[in-house]
Formats: structure tokens, C-alpha cells, sequence
């Protein structure tokens, strides 16, 4: 067990391409941290210099006190799971899971007792002595695990364990990646596209776009105060509303054209003209009385969810799209229209330009 | 693979005319004349032939002379699939890890490939010559006195040389996209798990050739016993002497210098039979052994 320390490390490939800018966080010992952002963000690729298998151009990863930059990848003490599981085809599940030890040069008692014991927490007992080519998709990744945990790595590295996998499967080793990094308090740095997954196993995220960090956090810091309009558009699904706004003359209220105005208490940290974006979440809207409204919104189609109705429309007399989410039931015609309220500690600032927060 | 419906019954064989009547011409009618001609003594100048039973076979395997002509065979082949495998195999794992211009190496390395075999052995004439081959001076330069075409295991060493050689550029394609045909992750996982490169490679990267080696195996055994034959003639310049040949170089020297053509034509039949057992002994033994994805 031990803490990372990533040092303005940086990126860039030998074609030119700058695929991370600056990466500095510490991550703690026995944190589960997940990397998230969109394809080509740079987080794959951070994953794999802390791993080893990408150098890195500049900066320097730390490796509980050791700068691990020209380490070889076998002498950092971490095992990765691979997306597409990498076992060794050739090797039984036995085998695959000794390898890592047996190139430690640790006794065959020793390596016989590590893997029962984790074929016991992964329920593998009964595969040991087969190939992989005989598993399914979701018992060769618990064989990736296994191969990880059996080795007692310092750190464990993730990237995207669970994207080949169908969704029932997803949330169910979802659910047994979180009890399993309960259970061995171990550092885990886990790389993910799918918000969902960031969302419901991170103690805290790091969220990346084009190289960049856009926000470092816990799930809640994401999801309540978004560091800018990326952030907050990546996290929550269906997505945060944007609205078209214009900081007014005493820097305390928004001029949503149509109008209406928002008010807010605190001054909002821009020039009064300013153009804003005005982010609400679909959840956070509430159907109200007209006297009350901030909003209207006119309706285009609804999903149905069973839990929850989604209805998608516009903002009434504009073309700005607006989504709507309602917890239950309801039965919502095409053409309706909702006059829409939303407490303002819910409504998120952005500058139009940056796409910096503001309140 | 989809089914396909004829409507006339007669098309689909219609379709398989030009495929079958060249494995009948050249294969299954030279094969059934050879197993004819294997039980007759032939005159040599085509007046009559007189049927002598087993004798062609009684005398060529008595004789001392295809013995030893066999037992080089063997040396030979033994010589040339392993060294023209372990080099290939080499090269490839060389220049799979090379990243800047990658292409040029590989191309530099297939070339050969596309050298006649009549050119390689002519290179290779001028390369062992005894006045001008530059080999032939570096070995003088190392004290070894090398006679091609005088001493046997000189001449034996140039036809090795001249048939790895040649044979390379195939065996490094190969090699080359067996390697690159092995998930990117796999290598990753064992660079985590494995400090050692030499090990990484014997117990992942080996294993997971093994499929592509198989199948190169049984190819370079072929290319030896068979396909050796223009580079064995060149180097002897028509002058076989006392010089090494192998059993197929022999069935013509046998058959078409000596003449006889009832014995080259059982020493081909022989060699028929040596190719299906080593065929029958490869696939059942071996192909149990190799681990196919």
C-alpha cells in the first residue's frame, strides 16, 4: 500500500502530439480514485506512465517514496487490469495468476496459498486448471483480477475493466470492485470513460479533458459545483440543461432574455454584459405555478423510464433545448407546456467564453 | 462459410475443372507414371522397357551410395530449417521492436525474397569462389583453406549459407506478423510481470508463436528437402563429382545424367512416401502441442 504523487507530468509523443499537459495530484494511501473524461483525454495515458509502460516526457510519478520515472514496470509493485483482460492464452487460470509471483522468485507454497486465497474472494476455485479461451468475458476479468490481487501490488491500475462487458454483468463487478477494494484497503487508480462508473465507485475523481485536469474531487464536489461547463456537462445523465444568460448592471442578477430574471444574493464574480451560460440540472427543475416560473418549457417527446419520465422540449418561445426530469410516472402530451422553477443554489454559472464557473 | 444452390448439377464441377486437371497433370499422372516406371527397367534411349519387379528398390536401398546421400539429407535439412528459422525469427523480434522507420528495415529484410533461386546461386558462386569470392578470402583470412566444389563440407557449408539465406525473408514475414498478431495488452501484462527479457520472450511471446513456427516448421523441411535443387545445381556447376547432393538432387542426377530411370523413379517414389510419413508424424504429434488461440 502506498500513496502516488503525480508531478506536473506531461506528455507528448514522438509525432508531436501533446497528450497530457500537466498532471499534479496525490493520491493517498488506500484511495480508490477514478480517472474519467472522454476518448483522447490524456487518461489512459497518465494510467500508463504510472504504470511504466509509456515514458514519461516531463515531471515525475512517485511511487510511495520512490521516484518510479525510469523504473522497469515489473519493479514498480503494481499489477494492471487490462480492458480487454491480457491473460496469458496459453497458461491456465493458475498459471496466469502465478506468473507475476514466480518471476518474483516467491516459493511455490507461498504462490499455491496467495492464489487460493484470492480464487476464494473471486470465486474461481472451480476454474483454476482452465484456459482462458474457456471463460466467459465476465469470469476471465475476475481471472484479471485475481492475477492483480495476488500479487499485493503497492498500487492497483485499471483501464476500463469493465467497457467489453454487457450491463448487468457491468453493474454487478461494479458493485464486487468496490466491496473487493473495501476489503484490501489498497490503492486503486482506475480509468473510465462512463461517468456512471466514476460516479459510483470514486472516493474522489479526476476528471481530464484534452490533456488537461478539469477538476479534481469528491463525486458530490463534481455533481454540486462543477469547476466549469465540462465538467458539469460530463457528470449526471441526461445532462445539465445550458441556458443563454447575460450578467445585468448590478452584478447580482442574470437577464435570461424573455423577461425573466434570476436574482441571485451573493454578486456574481464577472462584468456586468457579460455572457453567461446558465446551467440547470434536468432533476433540479420543478413544475410550478406561472406565477413563480422562471422557465417555460414546451414539450417535444418524454422518455419513459419507469422511475423517472424525461421530457425533452424547448424553452418556450426559443430554440435552446431544455430537458426536464420528473421522479415517477406521468403521462405528458407533445406540445404541453410546464412553467419550470429551480432553487437558485441548483442554478450553476458559466462564463460563456472560459466556460469557468462564476457563482 | 454460406451454402450456395446450383441450379444445374453438373456447374459446380464445371468450376473445379482448371483446379483439378493441374493437380492432375502435373501431380497425380507424374506420381502414377513414377510408380510404374519404379517396377520396369528403362532403356535409356526409350527402346522398351522390361519389368523387373522390387529390383530398382533392392538396389538403391543396398547401395552405400544413397546412405549417405540420405544421411547429408538429413544434416542438411536439419541445418538449414533451424538455422533459417532461429535468424528469421531473430530479425523479426529485432525489428518488431524497432519504431523509427520500421518499413525500411522490413523492406530491406524481404527483399531477398524476391531473388530468383538461379540469381541466389549465382551470387553465391561469386561470393565462395576460389580466386575471387570475398567469403572465401575472409575464411583464408580466419585459416580456413575453403575449396568450393573440392572439399565436401566446403561445399556443403556454401549450400547451407546460400539456402538459409534465401530462405529468411519468408520465415522473418511470417514471424513478423505472428508477432504483431499478439494482443499489445498480453506484452504489457507480462512487461508488469516479468522483469526479464529473456524469459518474457521464451514463456509469452514463444508460446504464443507457436502456431506461426509450426506451420513454418513444416514449410522449411519442405523448402530443404525440395526446393533446395536449383541452389544445389548451381553450386555445382553441373559438376557433381564427389561433391554432397541431396536424395532429390540425385533422383536427376540418377534419372537424367546415369539414365536409369527405373531407379531414379523408386527413389522417387521413396521420397513420396518420406514426405507423407513426416507429414501424418507432424500433424499428429506436434500440432497436440501447440497452443492455438
Amino acid at each position: 500500500m502506498a500513496h502516488v504523487i503525480l508531478d506536473s507530468v506531461r506528455k507528448t509523443y514522438p509525432n508531436g502530439y501533446k497528450a497530457v499537459h500537466g498532471a499534479d495530484f496525490n493520491i493517498s494511501d488506500g484511495e480508490f480514485i477514478v480517472l474519467v473524461g472522454p476518448s483522447g483525454c490524456g487518461k489512459s495515458t497518465l494510467l500508463r506512465m504510472i504504470a511504466g509502460l509509456e515514458d514519461v516526457t516531463d515531471g515525475e510519478i512517485i511511487i510511495g517514496d520512490t521516484v518510479v520515472n525510469d523504473v522497469d514496470p515489473a519493479r514498480r509493485d503494481i499489477a494492471m487490469v487490462f480492458q480487454n483482460y491480457a491473460l496469458y492464452p496459453h497458461m491456465t487460470v493458475r498459471q496466469n495468476m502465478a506468473y507475476g509471483l514466480k518471476n518474483q522468485r516467491m516459493s511455490k507454497d507461498a504462490i499455491a496459498e496467495r492464489i487460493t486465497e484470492a480464487a476464494k474472494t473471486l470465486r474461481l476455485e472451480e476454474f483454476l486448471e482452465r484456459k482462458p479461451g474457456q471463460l466467459s468475458g465476465g469470469q476471465r476479468q475476475r481471472v484479471a483480477m485475481g492475477r492483480a490481487i495476488v500479487r499485493n501490488p503497492k498500487v492497483f491500475l485499471f483501464d476500463e475493466p469493465l467497457s467489453n462487458l454487457d450491463a448487468k454483468l457491468r453493474t454487478q463487478l461494479r458493485a464486487e470492485l468496490k466491496a473487493l477494494h473495501k476489503r484490501l484497503s489498497g490503492t486503486f487508480v482506475y480509468v473510465t470513460h462512463d461517468q456512471v462508473e466514476a460516479m459510483s465507485l470514486a472516493d474522489r475523481i479526476i476528471i481530464m479533458s484534452a490533456g488537461q485536469v478539469e477538476q479534481i474531487g469528491t463525486p458530490m464536489d463534481l455533481y454540486l459545483q462543477p469547476a466549469s461547463r465540462f465538467v458539469a456537462d460530463f457528470i449526471g445523465s441526461p445532462s445539465m440543461n445550458m441556458l443563454q444568460g447575460t450578467i445585468g448592471a448590478d452584478g447580482h442578477t442574470v437577464d435570461m432574455g424573455n423577461e425573466s430574471t434570476l436574482r441571485f444574493a451573493a454578486p456574481i464574480d464577472a462584468q456586468p454584459g457579460t455572457k453567461v451560460d446558465v446551467g440547470i440540472r434536468p432533476e433540479h427543475l420543478q413544475a410550478t405555478s406561472s406565477s413563480a416560473a422562471q422557465f417555460g418549457l414546451t414539450v417535444d417527446f418524454i422518455e419513459q423510464l419507469g422511475a423517472d419520465t424525461v421530457v425533452h422540449g424547448k424553452l418556450t418561445g426559443q430554440t435552446d433545448p431544455l430537458t426536464l426530469r420528473l421522479t415517477g410516472v406521468h403521462s405528458i402530451a407533445t406540445g404541453e407546456s410546464f412553467s419550470l422553477h429551480s432553487a437558485l443554489e441548483n442554478i450553476h454559472l458559466f462564463d460563456s467564453a472560459t466556460g469557468k464557473r462564476l457563482n | 462459410m454460406k451454402k450456395v444452390q446450383f441450379s444445374r448439377p453438373l456447374f459446380p464441377y464445371l468450376l473445379l475443372v482448371p483446379q483439378l486437371s493441374i493437380i492432375m497433370i502435373f501431380f497425380y499422372w507424374p506420381a502414377a507414371e513414377a510408380i510404374r516406371a519404379s517396377f520396369y527397367l528403362e532403356d535409356p534411349f526409350g527402346f522398351g522397357s522390361t519389368f523387373v519387379g522390387l529390383d530398382n528398390y533392392r538396389d538403391t536401398l543396398s547401395g552405400s551410395e544413397y546412405g549417405r546421400v540420405a544421411w547429408f539429407t538429413l544434416i542438411f535439412t536439419t541445418l538449414v530449417a533451424f538455422f533459417s528459422l532461429a535468424i528469421a525469427l531473430l530479425l523479426a523480434v529485432k525489428a518488431d521492436t524497432v519504431l523509427r522507420g520500421a518499413r525500411s528495415y522490413r523492406v530491406a529484410l524481404m527483399w531477398v525474397y524476391a531473388i530468383a533461386p538461379p540469381v541466389a546461386g549465382l551470387m553465391a558462386i561469386l561470393l565462395f569462389d576460389q580466386r575471387l569470392g570475398p567469403f572465401t578470402h575472409m575464411a583464408q583470412f580466419f585459416g580456413w583453406d575453403f575449396t568450393l566444389g573440392v572439399n565436401y563440407w566446403d561445399t556443403a557449408t556454401a549450400m547451407v549459407i546460400v539456402s538459409v539465406w534465401k530462405q529468411i525473408p519468408i520465415n522473418f514475414i511470417f514471424f513478423l506478423a505472428g508477432l504483431q498478431s499478439i494482443p499489445r495488452s498480453v506484452r504489457e501484462a507480462a512487461l508488469i510481470d516479468n522483469p526479464n527479457g529473456l524469459s518474457r520472450f521464451f514463456s509469452v511471446t514463444f508460446p504464443l508463436l507457436a502456431p506461426t513456427g509450426f506451420f513454418l516448421l513444416i514449410i522449411n523441411i519442405t523448402y530443404a528437402l525440395f526446393d533446395t535443387f536449383g541452389v544445389v545445381d548451381l553450386i555445382h556447376k553441373g559438376e557433381p563429382g564427389n561433391n554432397p547432393v541431396t536424395l532429390v538432387y540425385k533422383v536427376f542426377l540418377d534419372g537424367f545424367r546415369g539414365g536409369d530411370l527405373g531407379g531414379s523413379s523408386a527413389q522417387s517414389v521413396i521420397l513420396m512416401v518420406l514426405v507423407l510419413i513426416l507429414t501424418v508424424v507432424q500433424f499428429r504429434f506436434m500440432e497436440r502441442r501447440v497452443h492455438y488461440n
